[in-house]
Protein backbone atom coordinates (compact mmCIF):
# COMPACT_ATOMS: atom_id res chain seq x y z
CA UNK A 1 0.00 0.00 0.00
CA UNK A 2 1.14 3.21 -0.95
CA UNK A 3 1.33 5.99 2.46
CA UNK A 4 -0.08 9.73 2.15
CA UNK A 5 3.16 11.28 0.99
CA UNK A 6 2.69 8.73 -2.19
CA UNK A 7 -0.31 9.79 -2.42
CA UNK A 8 0.38 13.42 -2.67
CA UNK A 9 2.80 12.72 -4.99
CA UNK A 10 0.99 11.03 -7.19
CA UNK A 11 -1.98 13.34 -7.35
CA UNK A 12 0.53 16.30 -8.12
CA UNK A 13 1.61 13.81 -11.50
CA UNK A 14 -2.29 13.17 -12.16
CA UNK A 15 -2.83 16.62 -12.09
CA UNK A 16 0.52 17.33 -14.48
CA UNK A 17 -0.63 15.06 -16.93
CA UNK A 18 -4.51 16.83 -16.76
CA UNK A 19 -2.43 19.70 -17.45
CA UNK A 20 -0.59 18.52 -20.50
CA UNK A 21 -2.93 16.85 -22.15
CA UNK A 22 -5.50 19.66 -21.76
CA UNK A 23 -2.74 21.72 -23.54
CA UNK A 24 -2.49 18.93 -26.21
CA UNK A 25 1.48 18.92 -25.44
CA UNK A 26 1.30 15.23 -26.65
CA UNK A 27 5.60 14.80 -25.61
CA UNK A 28 5.09 15.91 -22.26
CA UNK A 29 2.09 13.99 -21.66
CA UNK A 30 4.12 10.77 -22.75
CA UNK A 31 7.40 11.49 -20.60
CA UNK A 32 4.55 11.82 -17.90
CA UNK A 33 2.98 8.95 -18.15
CA UNK A 34 6.12 6.65 -18.51
CA UNK A 35 7.76 8.36 -15.25
CA UNK A 36 4.25 7.30 -13.36
CA UNK A 37 4.88 3.38 -14.99
CA UNK A 38 8.26 3.16 -13.44
CA UNK A 39 7.09 4.72 -10.05
CA UNK A 40 5.14 1.81 -10.31
CA UNK A 41 7.43 -1.07 -11.10
CA UNK A 42 8.92 0.68 -8.40
CA UNK A 43 6.83 -0.19 -6.00
CA UNK A 44 6.26 -3.77 -7.31
CA UNK A 45 9.90 -4.81 -7.13
CA UNK A 46 9.70 -3.41 -3.33
CA UNK A 47 7.18 -5.79 -2.99
CA UNK A 48 8.72 -8.75 -4.39
CA UNK A 49 12.12 -7.38 -2.04
CA UNK A 50 10.18 -7.89 0.84
CA UNK A 51 8.73 -10.80 0.16
CA UNK A 52 11.60 -12.34 -0.59
CA UNK A 53 13.39 -11.24 2.65
CA UNK A 54 10.34 -12.34 4.90
CA UNK A 55 10.68 -16.24 2.85
CA UNK A 56 14.98 -15.88 3.71
CA UNK A 57 14.20 -15.46 6.99
CA UNK A 58 11.58 -18.14 7.52
CA UNK A 59 14.15 -20.25 6.01
CA UNK A 60 16.93 -19.23 8.14
CA UNK A 61 15.41 -19.91 11.52
CA UNK A 62 13.90 -23.41 9.86
CA UNK A 63 17.89 -23.59 9.99
CA UNK A 64 18.16 -22.77 13.68
CA UNK A 65 15.87 -24.68 14.71
CA UNK A 66 18.89 -27.45 16.06
CA UNK A 67 16.13 -29.73 17.16
CA UNK A 68 14.99 -30.87 13.78
CA UNK A 69 18.45 -30.69 12.49
CA UNK A 70 19.48 -33.18 14.65
CA UNK A 71 16.27 -35.36 14.13
CA UNK A 72 16.19 -35.38 10.51
CA UNK A 73 20.53 -35.50 10.36
CA UNK A 74 20.92 -38.01 13.09
CA UNK A 75 18.02 -39.35 15.29
CA UNK A 76 15.21 -40.77 12.33
CA UNK A 77 18.53 -42.15 10.74
CA UNK A 78 19.34 -43.96 14.04
CA UNK A 79 15.90 -44.91 14.18
CA UNK A 80 16.07 -46.67 10.64
CA UNK A 81 19.25 -48.62 11.94
CA UNK A 82 17.50 -49.40 15.21
CA UNK A 83 14.22 -50.75 14.04
CA UNK A 84 16.37 -52.61 11.35
CA UNK A 85 18.05 -54.12 14.37
CA UNK A 86 14.90 -55.03 15.50
CA UNK A 87 14.06 -57.30 12.73
CA UNK A 88 17.50 -58.89 12.94
CA UNK A 89 17.00 -59.66 16.56
CA UNK A 90 13.41 -61.03 16.38
CA UNK A 91 14.70 -62.66 13.06
CA UNK A 92 17.83 -64.20 14.64
CA UNK A 93 15.58 -65.42 18.20
CA UNK A 94 13.25 -67.00 15.76
CA UNK A 95 15.80 -68.78 13.89
CA UNK A 96 17.75 -69.83 16.84
CA UNK A 97 14.58 -71.24 18.42
CA UNK A 98 13.57 -73.11 15.15
CA UNK A 99 17.39 -74.45 15.11
CA UNK A 100 17.15 -75.57 18.41
CA UNK A 101 13.91 -77.69 18.01
CA UNK A 102 14.97 -78.95 15.19
CA UNK A 103 17.43 -80.60 17.11
CA UNK A 104 14.98 -81.15 19.44
CA UNK A 105 12.21 -83.14 17.43
CA UNK A 106 14.33 -85.84 16.36
CA UNK A 107 16.11 -87.10 19.67
CA UNK A 108 12.55 -87.14 20.86
CA UNK A 109 10.84 -89.06 17.98
CA UNK A 110 13.74 -91.35 18.43
CA UNK A 111 13.91 -92.15 22.22
CA UNK A 112 9.60 -92.35 21.97
CA UNK A 113 9.94 -95.25 19.33
CA UNK A 114 12.83 -96.60 21.16
CA UNK A 115 11.04 -96.48 24.82
CA UNK A 116 7.89 -98.04 22.47
CA UNK A 117 9.58 -100.89 21.85
CA UNK A 118 11.23 -102.18 24.75
CA UNK A 119 7.89 -101.61 26.71
CA UNK A 120 6.55 -103.95 24.39
CA UNK A 121 9.28 -106.44 25.01
CA UNK A 122 8.71 -105.56 28.66
CA UNK A 123 5.14 -106.08 29.04
CA UNK A 124 6.25 -109.68 26.95
CA UNK A 125 9.03 -110.26 29.42
CA UNK A 126 6.47 -110.11 32.58
CA UNK A 127 4.35 -112.36 30.99
CA UNK A 128 6.75 -114.73 30.30
CA UNK A 129 6.75 -114.44 26.39
CA UNK A 130 10.11 -113.79 26.19
CA UNK A 131 12.44 -117.22 25.19
CA UNK A 132 15.80 -116.86 26.81
CA UNK A 133 17.66 -115.48 23.53
CA UNK A 134 14.98 -112.72 23.28
CA UNK A 135 15.40 -111.52 27.07
CA UNK A 136 19.42 -111.41 26.57
CA UNK A 137 18.88 -109.14 23.44
CA UNK A 138 16.23 -107.17 24.99
CA UNK A 139 18.54 -106.53 27.93
CA UNK A 140 21.32 -105.17 25.73
CA UNK A 141 18.77 -103.10 24.16
CA UNK A 142 18.16 -101.51 27.66
CA UNK A 143 21.57 -100.82 28.28
CA UNK A 144 21.95 -99.44 25.19
CA UNK A 145 18.85 -97.38 25.82
CA UNK A 146 19.49 -96.41 29.24
CA UNK A 147 23.22 -95.02 28.34
CA UNK A 148 21.47 -93.10 24.77
CA UNK A 149 19.15 -91.31 26.96
CA UNK A 150 21.66 -89.65 29.25
CA UNK A 151 23.53 -88.12 26.36
CA UNK A 152 19.98 -87.21 24.41
CA UNK A 153 18.91 -85.93 27.74
CA UNK A 154 21.94 -83.21 28.15
CA UNK A 155 21.02 -82.60 24.10
CA UNK A 156 17.61 -81.76 25.42
CA UNK A 157 18.53 -79.78 28.35
CA UNK A 158 21.13 -77.84 26.42
CA UNK A 159 18.81 -76.84 23.60
CA UNK A 160 16.34 -76.39 25.61
CA UNK A 161 18.35 -73.83 27.27
CA UNK A 162 19.30 -71.65 24.11
CA UNK A 163 15.57 -71.47 23.10
CA UNK A 164 15.20 -69.96 26.64
CA UNK A 165 18.27 -67.70 25.85
CA UNK A 166 17.30 -66.38 22.73
CA UNK A 167 14.33 -64.94 24.07
CA UNK A 168 16.20 -62.56 25.70
CA UNK A 169 15.24 -60.45 22.20
CA UNK A 170 12.21 -59.67 24.01
CA UNK A 171 13.63 -57.00 26.72
CA UNK A 172 16.36 -55.86 23.84
CA UNK A 173 13.95 -55.07 21.01
CA UNK A 174 11.35 -53.51 23.88
CA UNK A 175 14.26 -51.35 25.16
CA UNK A 176 14.95 -50.10 21.50
CA UNK A 177 11.10 -49.98 20.54
CA UNK A 178 10.62 -47.47 23.19
CA UNK A 179 13.24 -45.28 22.30
CA UNK A 180 11.83 -45.10 18.87
CA UNK A 181 8.65 -44.10 20.48
CA UNK A 182 10.10 -41.37 21.82
CA UNK A 183 11.73 -40.16 18.77
CA UNK A 184 8.42 -40.32 16.89
CA UNK A 185 6.83 -38.46 19.71
CA UNK A 186 9.30 -35.53 19.24
CA UNK A 187 8.84 -35.65 15.74
CA UNK A 188 5.73 -34.82 16.35
CA UNK A 189 6.39 -32.34 18.79
CA UNK A 190 8.78 -30.56 16.25
CA UNK A 191 6.33 -30.51 13.65
CA UNK A 192 4.32 -28.87 15.67
CA UNK A 193 6.89 -26.24 16.26
CA UNK A 194 7.45 -25.70 12.82
CA UNK A 195 3.85 -24.85 12.52
CA UNK A 196 3.82 -22.98 14.72
CA UNK A 197 7.05 -21.21 13.54
CA UNK A 198 5.86 -20.81 9.87
CA UNK A 199 3.17 -18.72 11.32
CA UNK A 200 4.75 -16.18 13.28
CA UNK A 201 8.31 -15.93 12.72
CA UNK A 202 9.18 -14.50 16.38
CA UNK A 203 7.54 -17.31 18.52
CA UNK A 204 9.96 -19.90 16.96
CA UNK A 205 12.25 -19.85 19.95
CA UNK A 206 13.90 -23.55 20.53
CA UNK A 207 12.71 -23.70 24.04
CA UNK A 208 12.34 -27.20 24.16
CA UNK A 209 15.34 -28.57 23.93
CA UNK A 210 16.34 -31.61 24.42
CA UNK A 211 19.24 -33.99 25.17
CA UNK A 212 19.25 -33.55 29.23
CA UNK A 213 22.26 -35.08 30.65
CA UNK A 214 21.80 -38.86 32.12
CA UNK A 215 20.04 -40.21 29.17
CA UNK A 216 20.29 -44.09 29.15
CA UNK A 217 21.33 -45.11 26.03
CA UNK A 218 19.75 -48.93 25.99
CA UNK A 219 21.26 -51.16 23.93
CA UNK A 220 23.89 -50.59 21.66
CA UNK A 221 22.45 -51.10 18.24
CA UNK A 222 25.19 -52.02 15.20
CA UNK A 223 25.33 -48.84 12.66
CA UNK A 224 24.43 -46.73 15.68
CA UNK A 225 27.63 -45.06 16.77
CA UNK A 226 27.21 -43.95 20.65
CA UNK A 227 30.63 -42.13 22.04
CA UNK A 228 32.02 -43.90 24.95
CA UNK A 229 30.51 -47.22 24.56
CA UNK A 230 32.29 -50.71 25.07
CA UNK A 231 31.59 -52.99 22.28
CA UNK A 232 31.56 -56.56 23.93
CA UNK A 233 31.54 -58.32 27.41
CA UNK A 234 35.10 -58.42 26.71
CA UNK A 235 35.46 -54.90 27.12
CA UNK A 236 33.81 -54.72 29.41
CA UNK A 237 35.81 -56.77 31.89
CA UNK A 238 39.26 -54.93 30.86
CA UNK A 239 37.26 -51.74 32.24
CA UNK A 240 36.48 -53.20 35.47
CA UNK A 241 40.13 -54.88 35.87
CA UNK A 242 41.54 -51.31 34.72
CA UNK A 243 39.60 -50.31 38.12
CA UNK A 244 40.99 -53.02 40.22
CA UNK A 245 38.00 -55.48 39.98
CA UNK B 1 21.39 -68.71 48.83
CA UNK B 2 18.38 -66.51 48.23
CA UNK B 3 18.74 -64.61 45.08
CA UNK B 4 16.67 -61.82 44.15
CA UNK B 5 16.65 -61.41 40.74
CA UNK B 6 15.41 -57.32 39.52
CA UNK B 7 14.54 -56.51 35.78
CA UNK B 8 11.54 -54.66 34.10
CA UNK B 9 10.93 -57.08 31.32
CA UNK B 10 8.99 -60.54 32.39
CA UNK B 11 10.88 -62.40 30.05
CA UNK B 12 14.36 -61.42 30.87
CA UNK B 13 13.10 -62.24 34.79
CA UNK B 14 12.22 -65.79 33.78
CA UNK B 15 15.61 -66.11 31.50
CA UNK B 16 17.80 -65.07 34.17
CA UNK B 17 16.13 -67.21 36.21
CA UNK B 18 16.33 -70.27 34.59
CA UNK B 19 19.84 -70.09 34.39
CA UNK B 20 20.24 -68.98 37.53
CA UNK B 21 18.44 -72.70 38.53
CA UNK B 22 20.50 -74.19 35.90
CA UNK B 23 23.65 -73.59 37.77
CA UNK B 24 21.71 -75.24 40.75
CA UNK B 25 20.52 -71.97 42.57
CA UNK B 26 16.71 -72.85 43.51
CA UNK B 27 15.83 -69.83 45.76
CA UNK B 28 14.77 -67.30 43.41
CA UNK B 29 12.81 -64.26 43.77
CA UNK B 30 11.51 -61.11 41.64
CA UNK B 31 11.10 -57.77 41.22
CA UNK B 32 10.19 -55.52 38.68
CA UNK B 33 12.19 -52.17 39.75
CA UNK B 34 14.26 -51.16 41.99
CA UNK B 35 11.49 -49.54 44.26
CA UNK B 36 9.81 -52.85 44.56
CA UNK B 37 12.87 -54.80 45.12
CA UNK B 38 14.31 -52.60 48.13
CA UNK B 39 11.46 -53.27 50.46
CA UNK B 40 12.11 -57.36 49.71
CA UNK B 41 15.63 -55.99 50.56
CA UNK B 42 15.27 -54.49 53.27
CA UNK B 43 12.92 -56.98 54.73
CA UNK B 44 16.51 -59.22 54.63
CA UNK B 45 16.80 -62.91 53.58
CA UNK B 46 18.26 -62.34 50.39
CA UNK B 47 21.90 -63.41 49.34
CA UNK B 48 22.39 -62.16 46.44
CA UNK B 49 20.88 -59.41 44.38
CA UNK B 50 20.90 -59.31 39.96
CA UNK B 51 19.58 -56.11 38.50
CA UNK B 52 18.96 -54.56 35.46
CA UNK B 53 19.95 -50.69 34.60
CA UNK B 54 17.13 -49.29 33.00
CA UNK B 55 13.89 -49.69 34.24
CA UNK B 56 11.19 -47.23 35.35
CA UNK B 57 10.52 -45.89 39.23
CA UNK B 58 13.56 -46.59 40.49
CA UNK B 59 16.79 -47.83 38.43
CA UNK B 60 19.38 -50.25 39.42
CA UNK B 61 22.11 -47.94 39.54
CA UNK B 62 19.79 -46.09 42.62
CA UNK B 63 18.92 -49.61 44.08
CA UNK B 64 22.61 -50.92 44.12
CA UNK B 65 23.48 -47.13 45.82
CA UNK B 66 20.76 -47.30 48.06
CA UNK B 67 21.79 -51.53 49.26
CA UNK B 68 25.49 -49.64 49.60
CA UNK B 69 24.58 -47.24 51.82
CA UNK B 70 22.26 -49.29 53.87
CA UNK B 71 24.19 -51.14 56.96
CA UNK B 72 22.21 -54.13 56.55
CA UNK B 73 22.60 -54.64 53.18
CA UNK B 74 25.72 -52.59 52.48
CA UNK B 75 28.08 -56.14 51.58
CA UNK B 76 25.94 -57.92 49.38
CA UNK B 77 27.31 -59.22 46.21
CA UNK B 78 25.71 -57.15 43.14
CA UNK B 79 25.60 -58.21 39.57
CA UNK B 80 24.29 -56.22 37.17
CA UNK B 81 22.64 -57.50 33.76
CA UNK B 82 22.30 -54.34 31.74
CA UNK B 83 22.32 -53.49 28.06
CA UNK B 84 23.86 -49.76 29.50
CA UNK B 85 27.49 -50.08 27.68
CA UNK B 86 29.04 -46.79 28.06
CA UNK B 87 32.05 -46.55 29.79
CA UNK B 88 30.98 -44.29 31.85
CA UNK B 89 28.15 -45.99 33.17
CA UNK B 90 30.47 -48.74 33.59
CA UNK B 91 32.51 -47.00 35.64
CA UNK B 92 30.03 -45.52 37.58
CA UNK B 93 28.34 -48.72 38.41
CA UNK B 94 31.93 -49.77 39.83
CA UNK B 95 32.00 -46.80 42.47
CA UNK B 96 29.12 -47.47 43.10
CA UNK B 97 30.25 -50.91 44.49
CA UNK B 98 28.84 -53.28 41.72
CA UNK B 99 30.69 -57.10 42.16
CA UNK B 100 30.11 -57.99 38.25
CA UNK B 101 28.64 -56.41 35.77
CA UNK B 102 27.51 -58.11 32.35
CA UNK B 103 25.50 -56.28 29.41
CA UNK B 104 23.08 -58.24 27.38
CA UNK B 105 22.43 -59.95 25.16
CA UNK B 106 24.78 -62.43 27.30
CA UNK B 107 25.46 -66.30 27.43
CA UNK B 108 24.92 -68.61 30.35
CA UNK B 109 28.91 -69.46 30.40
CA UNK B 110 29.19 -65.69 30.79
CA UNK B 111 26.91 -65.55 33.73
CA UNK B 112 28.32 -68.47 35.73
CA UNK B 113 31.94 -67.02 34.97
CA UNK B 114 30.51 -64.09 36.34
CA UNK B 115 28.49 -65.79 39.46
CA UNK B 116 31.77 -67.97 40.25
CA UNK B 117 34.06 -64.82 40.56
CA UNK B 118 31.94 -63.32 42.65
CA UNK B 119 31.75 -66.01 45.14
CA UNK B 120 35.55 -67.23 44.86
CA UNK B 121 36.07 -63.40 46.50
CA UNK B 122 34.04 -63.55 48.82
CA UNK B 123 34.75 -66.93 49.99
CA UNK B 124 38.22 -65.77 49.94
Amino acid sequence: MQDESDRLELLVKAKQLVESIEAKNDARTDELLSAMSVDRERGLFKEVGHLTRQLHDNLSSFALDEQLIDLTGKEIPDAKERLNYVIEMTDDAAHKTLNAIDEILPVTTEMQQKSELLSKNWKRFLSRELSLGEFKDMSGEISQFLEYSCVNMKVLNDKTNEIVLAQGYQDLTGQIIRKVITLVQSVEDSLVDLVRISGSPEEGDSSSKKAEKGVLEGPVVPGVVVEGSVNSQDEVDDLLSSLGF
Amino acid sequence: MKILVVDDFSTMRRIVKNLLRELGFTNLDEADDGQTAWPKLKAGGYDFLVTDWNMPGMTGIELLKTVRANPETANMPVLMVTAEQKREQIIEAAQAGVNGYIIKPFTAATLKEKIDKIFARSAG
